[in-house]
């Protein structure tokens, strides 16, 4: 229990307020990805590709390749941007900078730094989804695609939480790669074929027992889906709950274990 | 007259009594006070009893006791693998350790980590300050780490910015100082909130001899102002300096602590004769080691390191009275070298 309290203590936000200042002094740099990112994707794929795309038939609607992109890149933007910076930052500071072994020298412990670390991760995938939207935004004005932006607001937390759960996904490969090199191993066999097959860039549907299993309890293919329907149809729909029950399992389980992890990686405890 | 007298003589020894009772009353109140105010002096700030440590099925630390009062420096000594950063980073809490218990001005700090962090400064061995900030705003960010939260930061950094001559480099970026400045400011930012115990993982390691006395002097200062100072460290001439009281680690136990004088008598002995390795005598020298119990000599170059008691020196001296040799007094780098050949 002592685990999930941490995320309450002063300390824990201390360290998410240390990234966040790092993060905006170099905010003219750091905006470019989540503004141009998604601008360039929806204009490839979405306005690009798409008009080779006739529309199709998803959940009895017929909808445009850009209009089903549009959602999927907003889950996968959450998604992926949390866990890159639980991964990949998360262990550059760990590791190369010592900021960890620094901020262990003072009244923040162990529990501390991971859950700062994930509250950051969920920050910056919450801030950079929240760009997205008025990129998003832009294409409705422009006419390019309608969507129902009343329930917007609230999906908000579920897309915070969606980052404290693939941030504490991403802590977990911090914990146990080697080296940043071996990163590409989680990266590439793990974390892109998940960000792809879970109806984020294209509809996924398999009478396969397998591929349903998967979708199932795959949290991304939730989110993507029930981000879709809210946004396309205004509809709240099971994909919703079932994503927000899944990132707290994933909580659940991962948060202690990625603990467990570094504790034995950053202190040498068993 | 007599009676009179005696009766006078009587009532004067009883005003005397009295005046005595009041003087005795006012020197016992006087020595309660000091003995209150010395026992708050002299309580230990760190107290570090039964300390225990493994990793990997290994005791790394077993069964350390140590203890620091305001105004004191603690010097660590052992070879490598002795125990004394294990043992530092408990009393730190960077590890929790697996039996015994760790008081920081009397907070313990298993039950009560915060309060306890807040009372201890650490420097530790690796440079750890943020590199994504400035000198001075790695001062000044060190102080979010802690509540209640330390107040006029702004004054408080700008002092400690002159006191560790970093003004100059105060919009520097850490990792563009040199060792000596990178150290000191280590020891600045673990003092921002101003704490009571400071721990000092190896401080000088690595800086060329002026850096090091800079920083002596920067240690000595601290402990003047009644800071509790522990401190590891492999410079010989550093813990006989700064310490005033020496433990030597041993395989995760003391073997010695007290004053350095104390603890060289306890383990090296009173006189060193340093003797030529290679004169003919040699092998009788040894076969007399051995059977005085001593041991093999350390061996340093083509010398010989031999230490030994005061009846051993009249002895050696008695029948090798032809050789040549110096004698000196020991110094912590005997210890030291000892404490390794035993380990060899």
């Amino acid at each position: 229990m002592r685990h999930y309290r941490a995320v309450a203590a002063w300390q824990s936000w201390a360290v998410l307020n240390r990234h966040m200042t790092v993060y905006l002094r170099n905010w003219h740099t750091a905006a470019l990805p989540p503004i141009f990112e998604p601008v360039i994707l929806l204009l490839v794929f979405g306005v690009g590709l798409g008009s080779n795309i006739p529309a199709f038939d998803w959940q009895s609607q017929n909808v445009s390749y850009l209009a089903y992109l549009a959602p999927g890149i907003l889950a996968y933007t959450v998604f992926m941007t949390a866990f890159f910076q639980a991964l990949f930052a998360a262990y550059i500071r760990m590791h190369y900078q010592k900021t960890w072994d620094g901020q262990l020298t003072t009244q923040v412990r162990l529990e501390h730094v991971v859950w700062g670390e994930a509250l950051w991760s969920a920050t910056l995938g919450l801030a950079y989804a929240i760009i997205v939207m008025f990129v998003l935004v832009g294409f409705s004005i422009a006419g390019w695609l309608d969507f129902h932006w009343s329930g917007v607001i609230v999906m908000l937390p579920l897309l915070f939480l969606a980052g404290v759960a693939f941030a504490a996904l991403g802590l977990l490969f911090t914990a146990i790669v080697p080296t940043i090199d071996h990163m590409n191993i989680p990266f590439y066999l793990v974390i892109m074929p998940l960000g792809f097959a879970s109806s984020t860039y294209f509809p996924l549907e398999s009478d396969a027992l397998l591929a349903q299993a998967w979708l199932v309890i795959n949290p991304l293919h939730h989110l993507a889906e029930g981000i879709r329907l809210l946004l396309l149809s205004g509809i709240w729909s099971f994909h919703l709950l079932a994503a927000l029950m899944l990132f707290g399992l994933m909580i659940l389980i991962l948060l202690p274990v990625d603990l467990r992890l570094l504790r034995r990686r950053v202190l040498g405890e068993r | 007259m007599l009676q009179h007298a005696k009766q006078g003589s009587g009532h004067w020894h009883t005003g005397s009594e009295i005046t005595n009772r009041i003087q005795l009353l006012i020197y016992y109140v006087t020595i309660d006070l000091m003995n209150r105010k010395g026992a708050s002096i002299t309580s230990p700030l760190l107290d570090a009893r039964g300390l225990v440590k493994s990793f990997a099925s290994r005791r790394v630390v077993d069964g350390v006791d140590l203890q620091c009062r305001s105004g004191e420096i603690l010097g660590m000594l052992g070879a490598n693998g002795a125990g004394k950063t294990t043992t530092l980073r408990m009393c730190y809490g960077f590890l929790q350790p697996e039996a015994g218990e760790i008081h920081i001005d009397g907070i313990d700090r298993v039950s009560d980590p915060d309060r306890a962090n807040r009372l201890i400064g650490v420097c530790t061995q690796d440079d750890t300050f943020d590199t994504d900030f400035t000198v001075r705003d790695n001062l000044l960010r060190f102080a979010h780490y802690f509540r209640p939260r330390p107040t006029d930061m702004e004054n408080r950094v700008g002092q400690l910015l002159t006191r560790f001559d970093l003004a100059r480099y105060a919009d520097a970026k850490p990792d563009t100082l040199s060792g000596g400045y990178r150290r000191r400011l280590m020891i600045a930012r673990a003092l921002v909130h101003q704490p009571k115990v400071l721990f000092l993982d190896e401080p000088t390691t690595g800086l060329d001899p002026q850096a090091r006395m800079s920083v002596w002097e920067l240690v000595d200062g601290l402990r003047q102002e009644g800071l509790a100072i522990v401190l590891t460290t492999h410079y010989m001439d550093e813990a006989e300096r700064l310490s005033d009281n020496l433990m030597v680690l041993k395989d995760g136990q003391v073997v010695s602590g007290g004053a350095p004088r104390t603890v060289l008598g306890d383990l090296v002995g009173e006189h060193v004769i340093v003797l030529d390795a290679n004169i003919p005598q040699a092998g009788a020298v040894q076969q007399w080691l051995r059977e005085e119990g001593i041991g093999e000599p350390t061996r340093i170059l083509n010398t010989w390191q031999i230490a030994l008691d005061g009846p051993g020196l009249a002895h050696f001296s008695a029948v090798f009275g032809e050789l040549r040799f110096e004698v000196r007094p020991p110094n912590l780098d005997d210890l030291f070298l000892q404490l390794s050949d035993k380990d060899s």
